[in-house]
């Protein structure tokens, strides 16, 4: 028997409390999302089921793309495999040194301890041989001391997995290639991660770091994909297996068994993706993100169309030279729990979490949260809660506001209520000004993208404290992450330290070193199923001036003449840092990105409609109006039936089920020809 | 503030709050943006904060510790000294003299009124509604020597010194003072450049201070200042009362004074009663003839760090918090320097935080922990580069065990307490950038001070020279061991061994030593002192300890009496 021409897309994003599944299909583009639980125990189950619940027959996918924290998870809660590691004689304990650090947060305790290590000092372990800082060759390495090394390891220590690293290898990877031949030789059983493999840049530490959780992670990565596959294979999935990468991108399965490392920070990195698209699709080029869910607020710039990304993370402590997106989270969302501390307000840290979760849900939470805020405010319906799926227990959280909250500070229970948004609200401007003046912007020349099931809520009213001109609320915000993540192509990053001023570098040199991370990453590509023909490599510069330790990426074409890559630098130096200097710029990284273009979800235009948003009117509802700063009447909208071309004024709220949009007064909604809300300010609160 | 009757609720001024450290913290990302210096943007050593008309901090951003401090004291003399009737609105002042300035010449410390103008006549100043202060380091303001300076004998040896200049007046640049900081420095492009930068930080602070009593109106804000102020102070007494209380007292030596061999005494009386936190140096040694002598401003600064550790960890200070602290110190010691005692190398502040916490353990061996290393043992090459023929400074503050606390071990090998968020630097960078080869750099087995918890491990660093030049070992705690607690052991002290296995071998502390390439040094990094006694600690920790690495097998038979046979 024979099926139809694959042409179904899935997403599938697994959180803390949930997984999200989203289908799309490529004829129509029709979009379909539903949630199921998160199974902690068995990850891949609660994947399996939420595909289940779409009911989407997996022999017409044509690709299937995954988001998950497994990596991430498995170091938080130490359950990744038993880990030594192979340094140089004399280093032994580079990786549990560190930079010597402690956390700033933690700079007035005298009393701190470093969370518990990954590997044992008993399981660190070095071997003669040494490179110097050009990569020659010192001393050679020691077999006998790399056979013996691996025999403690595993037949002493236990350990199931190595992660070899040694000084300068950077320049040169020949030691740590004979190390890892010897290992494999002897004990082919066991995963060996090498530094050269993973990353080849400078800083011994960072390097090691970023192996070490390789090792750690890969065994139990590698058995969740397998199963996964497994699962997907016997429901009939014949497609392609995707896995989204923490700097952008994705990954064939395979590749992401051998690298999990690029996993580990890709949680929040389907909705930046989703948001570059929208960007481009809309034409704006500079967009903040802003994504609200229980317990966190994620924020992150695209600037000229392009998300930030840092080449260098943290997980926990450690370090990891890997590409994340810049994100910047403030602990508050709807689980946060207020409260007063000598009289004064406070909204977090601390979060009810989603279970008990806020005392609305009549689950048994007793303190006030950001979600009873805003039931008590009006914003959500109590009876249309999940399109309904649950019941608000409203009077529960205005009780609990005003005895807790209300009362002792002499307000009103709405007051009490706004106080707690205001609170919110203060302390996410501080957030995003420090964003955006850190990379030398002014908030106000963004365009702010509202996700998550909080965004929307929240986003007007930042955009108004602000003066941000423009809120976008994509269709199905709380399920926008999954979305995002069908736009993702797929990516690899190679870079290499090559540390030379520019004046002296030899072109032909940086050349043959471009050309070798290009293979690299073209050949990486190609094994993922992207013809040659079809890639494109994207060449970068990391370059700073000399004596300093920070440096910019600074994108390059053909032409490397230093007069050239010196006016690349500036322009960004300038723009980052307001000023330029006459000193030397030395290079740092040659960068490249390989990138096998996946179509785009195609943002569906829709034929305007009459233009009268009437139609989407389904009565009103008291609410609380920032902009009087009293309750007053708003007028409740059906977002499904908005159409593009429609303009509404606040004060309104704008219902879809998972997720409600608050306009206060002075605002104006307009819906673009995508079904986009656009929140700008009214023209006579503009004027 | 001026006085208000504003009724003020909780939320607002919960917002109010927020905003105003928003604003310090928008400062401290302007600086860090603009500055030059890589000391400024990498290492962070700056602080920044923000006061109200009458001088009392309302906000700081995170910075250097002992910064923090030190700029309350710093205002205050740089208000008195020029005089507030001669502040108009767009002055920006200078100020760097030791004494007023609460530390060494080249923390450059500006600061600016900042007025709110009156709708009804916009040329004039207008209303004095606050000050902001910044405060970061700069890289060369002439002093006698290039970098460090290790053994100056008086102030004018440390550089060029501003007592409370303006660098912009009614919003104007003064050339002339800009010229002249120029004309002295050796590195006049990044102390230009860090100047500006400084200022870009003060002009953000203004325009959003300006921008919050314009949203809030001044009397709320004031109100909302007041309550932070009273809070601050509240909390702080609140949780002074909650230590333990009594007078203690601690005694302890800095090597020397980079000129003599002389030990140099420390002492301190700390007295915690009637919600007062008290810090009295009476009994340490007069100011010496080497530079590491202590301006009254910096040994408060320090005693604030103490104080904010104990009580109010977590929370942003502001002038209330700090109101309790008391600090004494005769003028013309060690903990006083007056005119023209020198204070280049005033690291004795690090010296010092160790001091009074040994005071405080004998009133709460329950909630201090033991000496973690005694100090920061830096060192720093100066050379030439042999591929660029460039010269080359470069240092690195190495790690030290942590002291043991009553309930756990002590940290291994990690930054000393005194500015933990410091980093070292890695051997890869060490190894490009000077002429030193490292042979090793391991933990060191039995280096912490044994004890029921045991003070963490210290380090032990080869260096192998590998072209000539000039190693500065800048240490000043190598001759006494870190204290111990409740029975614990002291672990051995710091060590620097210059020219280890030959007839030129010595242990110095700070110093200065020509290098050829062969010539080595070895760096003992000292652990953290013990916790209780060694052999009530639990023996599967001992084993553990064992197994790792950290404790040898006949230190856990002799001092834990562990024997595994």
């Amino acid at each position: 028997m024979t099926h139809p021409m694959p042409a179904i897309r899935l997403a599938v994003d697994i959180g803390g409390t949930f997984v999200d599944a989203m289908e799309l299909d490529t004829r129509t583009h029709a979009v379909r999302f539903r949630k199921a639980p998160t199974t902690p125990a068995r990850p891949w189950e609660g994947v399996l089921t939420a595909v289940e619940l779409l009911g989407t027959d997996l022999r017409e996918v044509e690709l299937f793309i995954h988001g998950t924290t497994l990596g991430l998870n498995a170091v938080l809660e130490r359950r990744g495999e038993t880990t030594g590691i192979i340094a140089n004689e004399g280093f032994r304990d580079v990786f549990l040194l560190g930079r010597g650090n402690v956390p700033s947060d933690h700079m007035y305790d005298f009393q701190y301890q470093r969370p518990e290590s990954l590997v044992r000092r008993a399981a660190t372990i070095g071997v003669r041989g040494r490179l110097d800082y050009k990569g020659r060759v010192v001393e050679d390495l020691d077999p006998d001391d790399v056979r013996e090394a691996a025999r403690i390891l595993v037949e002493e220590q236990g350990v199931r997995t190595i992660a070899v690293c040694f000084l300068h290898s950077y320049l040169n990877p020949e030691h740590e290639k004979q190390a890892a031949r010897l290992i494999r030789e002897a004990y082919p059983q066991v995963t060996v991660s090498v530094s050269t493999d993973i990353v080849r840049e400078y800083r011994e530490y960072e390097r090691t770091s970023t192996t070490v959780l390789d090792a750690y992670i890969r065994p139990i990565f590698e058995r969740y994909v397998d199963r996964l596959e497994a699962g997907l294979a016997e429901d009939g999935f014949d497609g392609r297996f995707l896995i989204m990468r923490s700097g952008g991108g994705s990954m064939t399965s395979g590749v992401a068994k051998t690298s999990p490392m690029h996993t580990v920070l890709s949680g929040p990195a389907g909705g930046i993706v989703g948001a570059a698209h929208v960007a481009a699709a809309l034409g704006r080029d500079n967009l903040l993100t802003f994504d609200i869910g229980g317990t966190s607020l994620d924020t992150c710039v695209i600037e000229r169309g392009a998300a930030v990304a840092a080449y260098e993370a943290k997980l926990e402590h450690f370090p990891l030279l890997i590409p994340a997106y810049d994100i910047r989270t403030i602990g508050a969302g709807g689980g946060s729990v207020a409260h007063l501390d000598r009289g004064l307000l406070k909204v977090g840290p601390q979060s009810a979490g989603a279970d008990p979760g806020p005392v609305c849900y009549g689950r048994g939470g007793t303190r006030p949260t950001v979600t009873d805020a805003a039931v008590t405010l009006g914003y959500v319906d109590p009876d249309r809660f999940l399109g309904g799926d649950m019941r608000l227990h409203d009077e529960a959280a205005r009780e609990a506001l005003r005895e807790q909250i209300a009362e002792p500070l002499g307000l009103g229970v709405e007051a009490a209520a706004a106080g707690i948004f205001d609170v919110l609200l203060a302390r996410t401007v501080g957030a995003v000004r420090q964003i955006t003046v850190e990379r030398g912007h002014d908030p106000r020349v963004f365009s702010l993208l509202a996700f998550g099931g909080a965004g929307p809520l929240l986003a007007p009213l930042l955009a108004r404290e602000m003066g941000i001109p423009e809120v976008i609320v994509p269709f199905a915000p709380s399920g926008f992450s999954a979305w995002g993540m069908l736009a993702a192509d797929i990516v690899d990053d190679v870079s290499r330290t090559v540390m030379v001023t520019l004046e002296d570098a030899d072109l032909a040199a940086l050349e043959s070193v471009f050309a070798e991370a290009a293979a690299e990453a073209a050949a990486s590509l190609a094994a993922q199923g992207i013809p040659a023909g079809q890639a494109v490599l994207e060449r970068a510069m990391e370059v700073r001036y000399l004596g300093q330790e920070h440096s910019l990426t600074v994108p390059v074409g053909r032409d490397l003449r230093p007069d050239v890559v010196r006016a690349a630098f500036e322009e960004l130096h300038h723009a980052r840092y307001g000023h330029v200097m006459d000193n030397q710029l030395q290079i740092l990284n040659l960068r490249v990105r390989g990138i096998g273009r996946i179509e785009k979800p195609e943002l569906p235009r829709h034929a305007p409609g009459d233009g009268d948003a009437s139609r989407a009117r389904t009565g009103r509802r008291d609410a609380y109006d920032f902009g009087t700063r009293a309750v007053t009447e708003f007028a409740v909208y059906d977002r499904a039936k908005l159409e593009p071309g429609d303009a509404l004024d606040g004060p309104a709220l704008i219902d879809e089920g998972t997720s409600t949009t608050v306009v206060h007064s002075g605002q104006r909604v307009q819906v673009d020809p995508f079904g986009h809300l656009l929140v700008t300010l009214t023209p006579e609160a503009r004027a | 503030m001026s006085e208000a009757n504003v009724r003020l609720d909780g939320a607002t001024a919960e917002v109010v709050r927020s905003y105003l450290l928003a604003a310090a913290e928008e400062m401290r990302a302007t600086l860090i943006r603009t500055s030059f210096n890589p000391v400024i943007y990498e290492v962070h050593d700056f602080g920044l904060s923000m006061y109200d008309a009458d001088l009392r901090l309302v906000a700081e951003a995170t910075g250097l510790t002992f910064f923090l401090g030190a700029n309350d004291f710093s205002l205050a003399k740089g208000v008195e000294y020029v005089g507030r009737e001669n502040l108009h609105r767009g002055d920006i002042v200078l100020l760097n003299y030791p004494y007023w300035n609460a530390a060494h010449s080249y923390d450059a410390t500006l600061f600016a009124p900042v007025f709110q103008p009156d709708p009804a006549d916009p040329e004039a100043d207008g209303t004095l509604v606050g000050f902001l202060c910044v405060r970061a380091h700069w890289m060369d303001l002439g002093a006698k020597d290039p970098g460090y300076v290790l053994d100056s004998t008086d102030m004018h040896q440390e550089g060029l010194i501003f007592p409370g200049t303006k660098v912009f007046s009614r919003g104007e640049p003064v050339r002339e003072i800009h010229e002249l900081i120029r004309f002295n420095s050796r590195m006049p492009d990044l102390v230009i450049g860090d100047l500006h930068a400084q200022v870009a930080a003060l002009r953000t602070g203004e325009r959003r201070l300006l921008e919050i009593l314009d949203k809030f109106g001044r009397p709320t804000v004031d109100a909302a200042v007041q309550r932070m102020v009273e809070d601050g102070e509240a909390r702080t007494r609140a949780a002074l009362a909650a230590l333990p209380q009594g007078t203690w007292t601690a005694e302890d030596w800095v090597d020397d004074d980079g000129i003599t061999e002389d030990p140099v005494k420390m002492r301190v009386t700390v007295t915690i009663a009637d919600g007062r936190f008290t810090v009295d140096f009476d009994g340490s040694a007069p100011a010496t003839p080497g530079p590491i002598n202590m301006p009254f401003g910096a040994t408060v600064a320090l005693c604030k760090v103490i104080l904010k550790s104990l009580t109010s960890p977590d929370e942003p200070s502001n002038h209330g918090t700090t109101v309790p602290l008391e600090v004494r110190a005769e003028p013309g010691t060690l903990f006083h320097a007056v005119y023209p005692q020198p204070t280049f190398t005033l690291w004795t502040g690090i010296v010092a935080v160790e001091l009074i916490l040994k005071a405080l353990a004998q009133g709460m061996p329950d909630r201090v922990p033991a000496s973690s290393g005694g100090d920061v043992p830096g060192f720093m090459m100066v050379g030439t580069h042999p591929d660029t023929g460039q010269m080359f400074a470069v240092s690195n503050n190495d790690l030290v065990g942590w002291g043991a606390t009553p309930d756990h071990d002590g940290m291994n090998a990690a930054t000393h307490v005194s500015g933990s968020a410091g980093r070292s630097t890695p051997i890869e960078v060490l190894e490009a950038r000077t002429g030193m080869f490292f042979e090793r750099l391991e933990m060191r087995t039995d280096s912490g001070g044994a004890g029921r918890h045991r003070g963490g491990v210290g380090l032990r660093r080869e260096i192998r020279f590998t072209t000539p030049g000039e190693f500065l070992s800048v240490i000043k705690k190598t001759r006494s061991r870190p204290w111990a607690l409740e029975g614990g052991l002291e672990p051995d002290p710091n060590q620097v061994i210059v020219f280890p296995g030959t007839d030129r071998e010595a242990r110095v502390s700070t110093k200065r030593v020509k290098v050829e390439p062969g010539d080595r040094v070895t760096l003992l990094t000292a652990g953290g002192g013990g916790h209780g006694d060694p052999r009530e600690r639990d023996p599967e920790a001992v084993r553990r300890d064992v197994a790792e690495g950290y404790v040898s097998a006949e230190a856990a038979r002799e001092i834990y009496g562990v024997d595994d046979g």
